[in-house]
């Protein structure tokens, strides 16, 4: 029983250290949405700031700490958020995980590499810094042979103390309420005046105090060792995934209840030291079923990366011969040099380099393709060898040897496929992660699969008089299987099942309900993206001549990602290219530099580009050379074929012209709006009504043209700007956020307590339920609290987008009326209808919008039945 | 379904191509066998450890080797030849840049050897094998073992079940500690597959030298320190019986995995004897807290430590002095000395007429006594260790020599 206490005692000190870093992780993944691999990363580079600044520069530890925790650590978040993850809020998920992947490899590298270059003390194995705590330790026994001493304490005590204060700030403080706006509607919070990006930036500042926290606390006990810094995020990580990726608290308990867990497994669970490794993947195996057991509910569907279409072909226009020409010629050139040219090194390294660029053509069909992450693809690529290598140890031949890898390889893939049915993005990427380190630990330690530490030898294969310890031997093999491999990726692209995988990875619902099977299509690409690793793999062993359990590490997984991501992973051009990067890297930077960390640096790095050019550096080539190209054509604007309006208009757009990349949506709107005055614009759906809107409080720039408020020009001013001042939207839909409480969502607007109060005794049904999710009310309510606070602290302008749909008539009829007694208090109000009906009832102007023209204005006087047809249906009709 | 006959196709092509038949990785087209020898010179550089995730580094055994070759070239070299040392290659404990070092020291920088070669994943071994390259240094793992090119500076320390393996350690704990009779050990190791075939070995030369075997286990998670010892060390203090045993070895690697676990017994009222083989490192006395969690402890390393007044380590230091003279001793400064003079013997023993074919012929059977690391006798030390190592003790901050090098008799490893 003292044993158990012990256990449980002991097990809460290491959890507090699992909670307090996976409540960051928490915290900026609901607060940004993007999860933060590096997370661990930036708790390593604090302990190595803190290690530099107590044992190497002899400061006390508490003023080191300090230092470390309350400056360095906001100022490295709000750096990482300015330089990265500002990009990545709006980037796909795939570039989200490859990013912080690659901000993994490149932080601490990059910090040992500062210590190297200015000859700080350097790490050694080890190497670790003094606790917070009093030195010697004090030790008390609360309980007959339970010891505590006081650096546990230490860390306990400010784990809780920085969860507890970090709780407080997101419920109870304006700034955690901007940050959970933005979570819920990054875009509505704008509208609203809350700078996203800022309370973004504090989010990334916040959570990496915590993990620069969890860094120092967790230092003195682990050393300054990057791998146990990744086990620890890996712990994080099961803690937030129980936490649901939203609740703090929850994850703060689940990290507790993690330490607790670990200390009973390894004092109780006996039988698990038969299994090697078993022990050690504790948190791996919680991590894989949290993710499966407790994230299948989530909104994503299908498994892939939620709606994200390909990027557009900017060579779409060219001639096919014109396409692959620079790919032939360059492809050619090098083959002649190495193949005559180069010396056995070389020609070596190129080999090496290609067969990477085999194992990443599976990057191209499950990520390029499938858009799905896997983090374990060098253990797909490892179990494959290891199978062919035992195939061959019993003396079979090579050719079934490299079947049964491949098998294997796909029999794995299959049972990752099975999260993949219901999991998506960067739960998936979690959940291959977890399986990879499980493998790694546990599945590669059995001695009988991976030969112990002998590990499997491979012969070369002979092929005519020539055999693969040529390297140019090698480099032809590889050239063919990646051909044969290109073409395989191609004909399936272009395949039925081709199109059945982009359906279902651009919009999986709506590829359900035409009949595309998601699971045979995840199935396929699990299948077919697998056996490519696997043969890389298998081909890997070969030409080393050997394999190891240890050779082909997840981890590396990690880097070969963020290689191949960052020159395209869409293409096998792409993959191609990143596999002789990889092999060539080491080479060419060893004349530049002998810091070893320097490459690690450059592989992660390409994270931060990634945040800006999220389809890699070859679609970027291309992306440019068309803007180039295009650059002489004309913007589609025209000059404005309406007269300015009047100037006593608050707001007014002045012959814009505004779009979507290259689909130009308005061209040349003349519009204003008086106080006091409802403007009804009119017309047909996709005429351009939103996007007048949008332009209106800032969401879209427009091409040219001036948009004015109050006579001032405000074409330039960031939406919240305008919001905070003036403009008041209301957009289609409910202008509400979903997650947080009545009372809240009012006070993004209304920050004063007597405001609110004024809404509530107006609307009395709010007042019941102020303490209610607003998603849960009904469209009605919503409604009204979205337009609620407008009625208390009038803007200037209020913009409502299609107010009506889907309302009841006796809500249309109350929504109108609180325009009307708006307009009485002077504001302006622009009104956007689909249905003309009720508008027009209140509006003093009517604007009809045709084809991204303002076909007719005028008093709705004047507005005549055959007219507003005529506009309706984009007919003539100007004025 | 149509999907499935294109891979199974694709399968096919592959196996296809493959089927060309298969040969064994033998001699290469490089063999010329003079590679990196002139008439005044032999070209030779290493591959070490010198960064890495973990923090672990064997990088001191670049300077132990420069000191020995620069004494060499100091004395006229080997048969006429200076040794032109072009240092040493970062495999950053990554098997596949293992590799590509290797790879470019041999086919780019042309050396004629690998010395000295330290890394516990050293991923060269089967190109080196393949290119008849010889390569010297610490072979702690099974890649050294039994080939024809590798060679380790105390024997191969991964023996196969069969081969001999040390009872040193045992035997020289158990001089420390006055007689084996009626003793205890406990093995502690961590959650991997070598870390328990370790314990098996280690176990082995503990029961050969009269210990009973308390207890072994391999529970300590292999990825990261424990941030809390309890459970472990509760299971070490009821090996015996119920009671603590007399000696805890730890074949862990690293002074934060041992001092965190030593330090952890003794807080819970551990008094016997605590061994390991990694912790005779200057730079843990810079870290108070390991400096504290290891002091009294028996480490065991496997040269004549840097304290004896031996005259080869007196000249080893006097030699790492005048390459360095700030240099701190570590156990991987004495491991590159000694695989440096192991490979002057040999280089020597070839003659003047030095190429690769008749250095691995001179290699082949070749035997040399040092004080300084015991001796060397291959091939027989090709499949098993050396079976000579020595005790230091941390006493009051300080390194002493506890037991001097002793080679003792191995025994069969058992399965």
């Amino acid at each position: 029983m003292t044993e158990l206490a012990g256990y449980v005692l002991s097990g809460l000190v290491t959890g507090a250290i699992f909670a307090l870093l996976g409540s960051g992780l928490t915290l900026s993944y609901a607060a940004t949405g993007v999860f933060n691999f590096a997370h661990g990363a930036i708790g390593f580079v604090a302990a190595l700031l803190y290690f530099e600044l107590t044992s190497g520069a002899g400061w006390a530890a508490w003023p080191a700490a300090l230092v470390t925790v309350g400056v360095f650590a906001p100022l490295l978040g709000y750096a990482l958020h300015r330089l990265m993850f500002r990009g990545l809020a709006t980037a796909g998920e795939t570039p989200q995980i490859v990013a912080t992947i690659g901000l993994t490899i490149a932080l601490p590298a990059l910090g040992l590499w500062l210590v190297e270059l200015f000859d700080l003390p350097a790490v050694t194995e080890g190497a670790s810094a003094r606790g917070l705590g009093p030195q010697p330790a004090g030790t008390w026994e609360p309980l007959a042979g339970v010891r505590i001493d006081s650096d546990q304490l230490v860390v306990f005590g400010f784990a809780v103390a920085a969860a507890a204060g970090l709780w407080v700030v997101m419920r109870h403080t304006p700034l955690g309420l901007r940050m959970r706006a933005c979570v819920d509607s990054r875009s509505l919070a704008t509208w609203r005046g809350i700078d996203a990006d800022a309370a973004s930036a504090q989010a990334w500042m916040l959570s990496s105090v915590l993990a620069s926290l969890a860094g120092v606390l967790a230092v003195p006990a682990l050393g300054l060792d990057q791998t146990a810094f990744t086990v620890l995020l890996f712990a994080a990580a099961a803690a937030s995934v129980f936490g649901r990726l939203r609740s703090i608290p929850v994850t703060f308990a689940a990290g507790l209840a993690l330490g607790v867990v670990q200390n009973l497994v390894a004092g109780y669970a006996d039988f698990a030291e038969e299994v090697t490794g078993l022990r050690t993947a504790v948190p791996a195996i919680l991590l894989l079923a949290g993710l499966v057991f407790l994230n299948r509910s989530r909104s994503r569907l299908a498994g892939s990366i939620a709606e994200d279409a390909p990027p557009p072909d900017h060579l779409a226009d060219l001639p096919r011969w014109r396409r692959i020409l620079p790919w032939t010629v360059s492809g050619a050139a090098g083959l002649v040099w190495v193949l005559f040219f180069a010396d056995d090194y070389w020609a070596g390294l190129v080999a090496s380099g290609l067969v990477l660029s085999l194992i990443f053509c599976s990057f191209v069909v499950m990520t390029g393709i499938g858009g799905m992450v896997n983090l374990a693809q060098a253990s797909f690529a490892a179990l494959a060898a290891l199978t062919a290598g035992l195939v061959i140890g019993e003396g079979l031949p090579f050719p079934l040897a490299v079947v049964a890898g491949m098998l294997a390889a796909v029999a794995a893939g299959l049972v990752v496929a099975l999260p993949a049915l219901r999991l998506g993005g960067k739960v998936l990427a979690l959940a291959t992660l977890a399986l990879g380190l499980l493998a790694d630990q546990v599945l590669f330690q059995i001695d009988a699969f991976s030969n112990g530490t002998l590990g499997w030898k491979f012969p070369a294969i002979a092929i005519g008089s020539t055999d693969t310890n040529d390297p140019r031997v090698r480099i032809i093999l590889l050239l063919d299987l990646i051909a044969i491999v290109a073409l395989l990726i191609r004909n399936l692209e272009r395949s039925p099942s081709g199109r059945a995988v982009l359906a279902v990875r651009s919009a999986p619902t709506a590829a359900q309900v035409i009949g595309v099977s998601a699971v045979r299509t995840k199935l396929t690409l699990f299948a077919v993206a697998s056996a490519i690793a696997g043969l890389g793999g298998v081909l890997y062993a070969t030409f080393a001549g050997q394999i190891f359990a240890s050779d082909l590490r997840v981890n590396l997984g990690f880097v070969w990602l963020a290689v191949i991501v960052l020159q395209g992973v869409r293409r096998v051009g792409g993959a191609v290219v990143a596999g002789l990067i990889m092999g060539l890297s080491h080479e060419i930077l060893s004349h530049v530099t002998s810091s070893a960390h320097v490459e690690a640096v450059l592989f992660g790095l390409g994270g931060m580009i990634l945040a800006k050019h999220p389809d890699g550096v070859l679609a970027q080539f291309a992306e440019q050379r068309h803007r180039r190209r295009h650059r002489k054509e004309p913007p589609a604007g025209e000059a404005g074929d309406l007269p300015v309006a009047a100037e006593e208009s608050v707001l007014a757009l002045r012959n814009v012209t505004a779009g979507y990349g290259d689909a130009t949506v308005l061209r040349g709107v003349n519009l204003s709006v008086r106080s006091g005055e409802i403007v009804a614009l009119l017309g047909a759906n996709g005429a351009g009504k939103s996007t007048a809107c949008a332009v209106s409080v800032g969401a879209v720039s427009p091409l040219s043209g001036r948009v004015v408020l109050d006579g001032d020009d405000i074409t330039a001013t960031p939406s919240h700007r305008r919001s905070r001042e003036a403009i008041f939207l209301a957009p289609e839909g409910r202008g509400i956020f979903p997650g947080l409480t009545v009372e809240e969502n009012l006070t993004t607007w209304l920050p004063g307590a007597a405001d609110r109060a004024a809404v509530y005794e107006r609307f009395e049904h709010l007042a019941a339920r102020r303490d209610v999710a607003a998603g849960s009310l009904s469209g009605g309510e919503q409604q009204i609290l979205a337009l609620a606070p407008a009625l208390i602290r009038p803007p200037r302008v209020l913009i409502a987008d299609e107010p009506s749909l889907g309302l009841a008539p006796m809500v249309v009829q109350q929504i109108f009326e609180l325009f009307g007694e708006l307009r009485s208090r002077g504001v302006a109000l622009l009104i956007v209808e689909e249905k003309a009906k009720e508008v027009l009832e209140y509006a003093d102007t009517v604007a009809y919008m045709g084809q991204g023209r303002i076909t007719w204005t005028g008093p709705r006087s004047e507005v005549d039945a055959d007219q507003l047809t005529a506009a309706y249906l984009g007919i003539g009709g100007t004025a | 379904m149509r999907k499935t006959t294109r891979i199974a196709a694709a399968l096919a092509a592959v196996a296809l191509a493959a089927a060309c038949g298969t040969t064994e990785n033998k001699g290469g087209s490089s063999g010329s066998g003079s590679d990196g020898v002139t008439d005044t010179s032999i070209k030779v550089g290493g591959v070490l450890v010198k960064t890495s995730a973990t923090g672990y580094s064997t990088g001191g055994a670049e300077l132990g080797a420069k000191a020995r070759f620069e004494r060499a070239n100091a004395e006229g070299g080997v048969n006429g030849r200076k040794i032109d040392f072009v240092g040493a290659e970062d495999d950053n404990m990554d098997p596949a840049k293992g590799t590509t070092v290797a790879t470019k020291l041999v086919q780019k920088d042309k050396v004629f050897a690998l010395v000295p070669v330290s890394s516990p994943q050293f991923g060269g071994a089967a190109f080196l094998e393949q290119q008849n390259v010889p390569w010297f240094g610490w072979a702690t793992g099974t890649q050294w073992c039994g080939t024809k090119t590798g060679f380790g500076y105390n024997g191969c320390l991964a023996p196969k079940p069969g081969a001999g393996t040390q009872t040193w350690w045992g035997n020289q704990v158990a001089a420390q500690i006055g007689g084996a009779d009626g003793k205890s050990a406990f093995i502690q190791g961590t959650d991997s597959s070598a870390s328990k075939y370790g314990v098996g070995t280690i176990g082995q030369s503990f029961s050969a030298a009269g210990f009973k075997l308390a207890g072994t286990s391999a529970a300590i998670p292999a990825t990261a320190p424990p941030q809390d010892w309890l459970p472990y060390v509760n299971k070490i203090m009821k090996a015996n019986d119920g009671k603590a045993p007399d000696v805890v070895v730890s074949i862990m690697a690293g002074a934060k995995l041992n001092a965190g676990l030593f330090g952890a017994l003794r807080k819970a009222g551990y008094k016997g004897a605590i061994s390991d083989a990694t912790s005779y490192d200057p730079s843990v006395l810079a870290d108070p807290a390991i400096k504290a969690g290891l002091e009294g402890v028996l480490t065991a390393p496997q040269f004549e430590p840097f304290e004896s007044d031996a005259k080869e380590v007196v000249q080893m230091k006097a030699d790492i002095q005048k390459v360095d003279p700030s240099a701190k001793l570590t156990q991987h400064v004495a491991i590159g000395y000694w695989t440096a003079d192991i490979f002057l013997k040999v280089a020597e023993k070839a003659g003047k007429d030095l190429t690769r074919t008749s250095f691995l012929t001179a290699a082949s059977t070749f035997t040399y006594e040092n004080p300084g690391f015991g001796k060397i006798d291959y091939p027989k030390d090709k499949t098993e260790p050396n079976g000579c190592g020595a005790l230091v003790q941390l006493k009051d901050g300080q390194f002493v020599v506890a037991q001097h090098l002793k080679c003792t008799d191995n025994v069969a490893l058992k399965q």
